[in-house]
């Protein structure tokens, strides 16, 4: 039998009985749908969660206080030590190799109050080097310069959240006044928005010269954050186990169990979050494949429906010489062509539907092209599996019998 | 040519009950025959048609078909007899319902080495051969009379020009008139040289062949030429 005339028989069985075909490709069609919409609903939030990692600086490494309370049986909170000082990070600038910048912070949060506005935001002492280490940019005015932090000046740069909360939204701000802790400070800019939310959302800020938070605010001279941005992503392990060795020597700790700080690069963070995301996608894609096993299921019993209606057919097309593998090619191709036409619909019912989701219920989706190909692939494995007994059972009837069946 | 020798052929029942549908049947058919096989139902003769037709084998004896001994033959070689060697006709048609008449025709070819740009040709002629009007070939076949839709199973079974034609029961399902008409395109089929074997049980069908065999009980009870064959009535084309 040639290929054409098997896909002529095929085309012809499959649109002569319109109904029951379109029936059983709803199974496939489903079941790929939604492989696509969860895959890519996964991928998405992969994508938008790993973008907003980087988001907060590229090759960054935090370093960050150990718990408080000193080494007693009781800990306070991690990062509530007071264990890192300026020194601490001059001695990182100087005596570490792949450093490009470091941006020493100390952060606090505070009520705020700026005419009849108030709320209650973060504050967070800064240099200049913030700006570069987190990729911050200012809309207007300017960020912290070097002479603010020189003279403890009382100047103060608002996130735009924080500026729509104190003066009403996309309001000028700059020259204006917000009083911090009773203090006044003066708005010399506004950050651009950088679409974070949650806690510790850098739209919702309010930066300040290092020195301003350090002796007005809070009445210390400790950070709460070492930022260190290396040269490369290639440098970041060897800047963490330098940053590591550098700060147990300078605090005297001989045991790194005992380290009174914690080294954590964006990349730890990118990779528990990627492996969480992984998880879900997984998670999501297999309660998607259950419906593909189930839409296979029906187009196995929609073949052994047909194999034991068109016994008849099939004992005449024996008696005018089919041989076996002519019966099974033909069965086996029909259900090919049904979870392959089912995978089709499938693939762009499940693009459209990913598309749909972005649009109108803003939730992020990514279709992958491998996740296509996959399901395209399994729907085409699916006709091949669940095809093979029904043509097994059709090329192995005895043509006598199958003539007198009624 | 057919030769059959002592052919038997054993239906293994459950609980050892054994039907003997064959019992020890010896016949030649030469070519250019026209043969009818009678009998009673359960007399065997649909098991010798199968048989002849190479849908079934036998449990033992011999069959040569032109010379060849079928019982050596595998699957494949047996459908490539049936696809080439053999035209069935059969009592309820068993054309492929929702195809045209020209797909059911074309259907044999399918399985055969044809080329496809000959398939046309040797439809319209087999159509032609069949009596099936021009104006009918591309109707539906469920939409067609039974008279009709016996002459599209005649044209399948024409398609791969074979030189045996096995018609079982093929007026069965017809009425007098229309019988009359398909048992003439067979005589005339006969005329033209092609051999035909017919199965029947109605003595008025079988007297237009021109060699009655009688079976009985799986045995042949007699063999006798007909004297003076019954000819069908010559009809237009159109009438059935």
């Amino acid at each position: 039998m040639r290929l054409d005339d098997v896909l002529e028989e095929t085309a012809f069985s499959v649109s002569s009985n319109k109904v029951r075909s379109a029936l059983t490709i709803l199974g496939i069609v489903v079941g790929i749908a939604s492989v696509i919409v969860m895959v890519a609903i996964g991928q998405g939030a992969q994508a938008s969660i790993t973008n907003s990692i980087n988001q907060a600086g590229s090759n960054l490494i935090m370093v960050m206080p150990g718990f408080g309370g000193g080494g007693g049986a009781v800990r306070g909170a991690r990062g509530s030590a007071l264990s890192l000082t300026e020194e601490d990070a001059q001695a990182i600038q100087s005596q570490v190799q792949g450093v490009s910048a470091v941006s020493e912070e100390r952060s606090t949060r505070e009520q705020v109050i700026a005419g009849a506005n108030n709320t209650n935001t973060q504050i967070m002492g800064a240099t200049p080097a913030y700006a570069t280490v987190h990729k911050v940019e200012v809309a207007q005015g300017q960020f912290i310069q070097p002479d603010n932090v020189a003279s403890v000046a009382r100047v103060a740069v608002l996130g735009p959240t924080t500026r729509d909360d104190l003066f009403g939204t996309d309001a000028n701000a700059v020259g204006k006044r917000v009083r911090i802790n009773g203090i006044d400070f003066l708005v010399i800019g506004v950050t651009v928005s950088k679409g974070g939310s949650g806690f510790n959302n850098q739209d919702d800020m309010i930066y300040a010269p290092l020195t301003s938070v350090q002796q007005l605010l809070v009445g210390d001279s400790h950070l709460s954050e070492i930022s260190v941005e290396a040269d490369s992503a290639n440098d970041i392990t060897s800047v963490e186990q330098q940053i590591t060795t550098l700060l147990l020597s300078r605090h005297k700790i001989s045991d790194p169990t005992q380290a009174d700080f914690n080294v954590l690069s964006q990349s730890d963070i990118a990779a528990t979050a990627t492996t969480i995301t992984g998880t879900f996608t997984i998670v999501l894609a297999s309660i998607a494949g259950i419906s593909l096993l189930v839409g296979g299921i029906g187009i196995m019993n929609m073949m052994l429906t047909a194999v034991t209606e068109r016994t008849r057919e099939i004992g005449l097309r024996k008696a005018v010489g089919a041989r076996r593998a002519d019966i099974s090619v033909q069965f086996l191709a029909e259900s090919v062509a049904l979870t392959f036409l089912g995978g089709l619909i499938g693939v762009l019912l499940g693009i459209g539907m990913s598309a749909g989701l972005t649009a109108f219920a803003g939730i992020s989706t990514q279709v992958s092209i491998p996740s296509v190909l996959l399901a395209a692939g399994v729907s085409i494995g699916i006709g091949v599996v669940f095809g093979y007994y029904p043509a097994l059972r059709a090329s192995g009837m005895n043509p006598v019998e199958a003539l007198r069946y009624q | 040519m057919i030769v059959i020798q002592d052919l038997c052929k054993v239906y293994h029942g459950g609980f050892g009950a054994d039907t003997v549908a064959l019992d020890g049947i010896s016949l030649t058919v030469e070519d250019g025959e026209f043969v009818a096989i009678m009998g009673p139902s359960g007399s065997g003769k649909s098991t010798l048609m199968n048989i002849l037709g190479c849908l079934d084998t036998p449990t033992s004896g011999q069959y040569f078909l032109d010379g060849e001994d079928v019982a050596q033959l595998d699957d494949d070689e047996l459908a490539d007899i049936r696809n080439l060697r053999l035209g069935f006709v059969f009592q309820s048609f068993n054309l492929l319902p929702r195809a045209t008449v020209m797909r059911n025709v074309l259907l044999p070819l399918m399985y055969s080495t044809i080329k496809k740009s000959d398939r046309y040709e040797r439809a319209y002629t087999a159509m032609d051969a069949a009596g099936i009007p021009e104006d009918l070939w591309y109707h539906k076949s469920n939409e067609l009379s039974g008279g009709q839709m016996q002459r599209v199973a005649i044209a399948r079974a024409l398609v791969d020009d074979p030189s045996l034609i096995l018609a079982d029961e093929p007026t069965g399902n017809l009425d007098t008139k229309t019988g009359e008409h398909i048992l003439s395109t067979f005589q005339r089929l006969n005329d033209e040289g092609r051999t035909v074997v017919l199965i029947t049980h109605e003595p008025d069908v079988a007297e237009h062949a021109k060699r009655i065999v009688h079976v009985q009980d799986g045995k042949i009870l007699s063999d006798e030429a007909v004297v003076q064959q019954r000819r069908a009535w010559e009809v237009s084309i159109d009438a059935s």
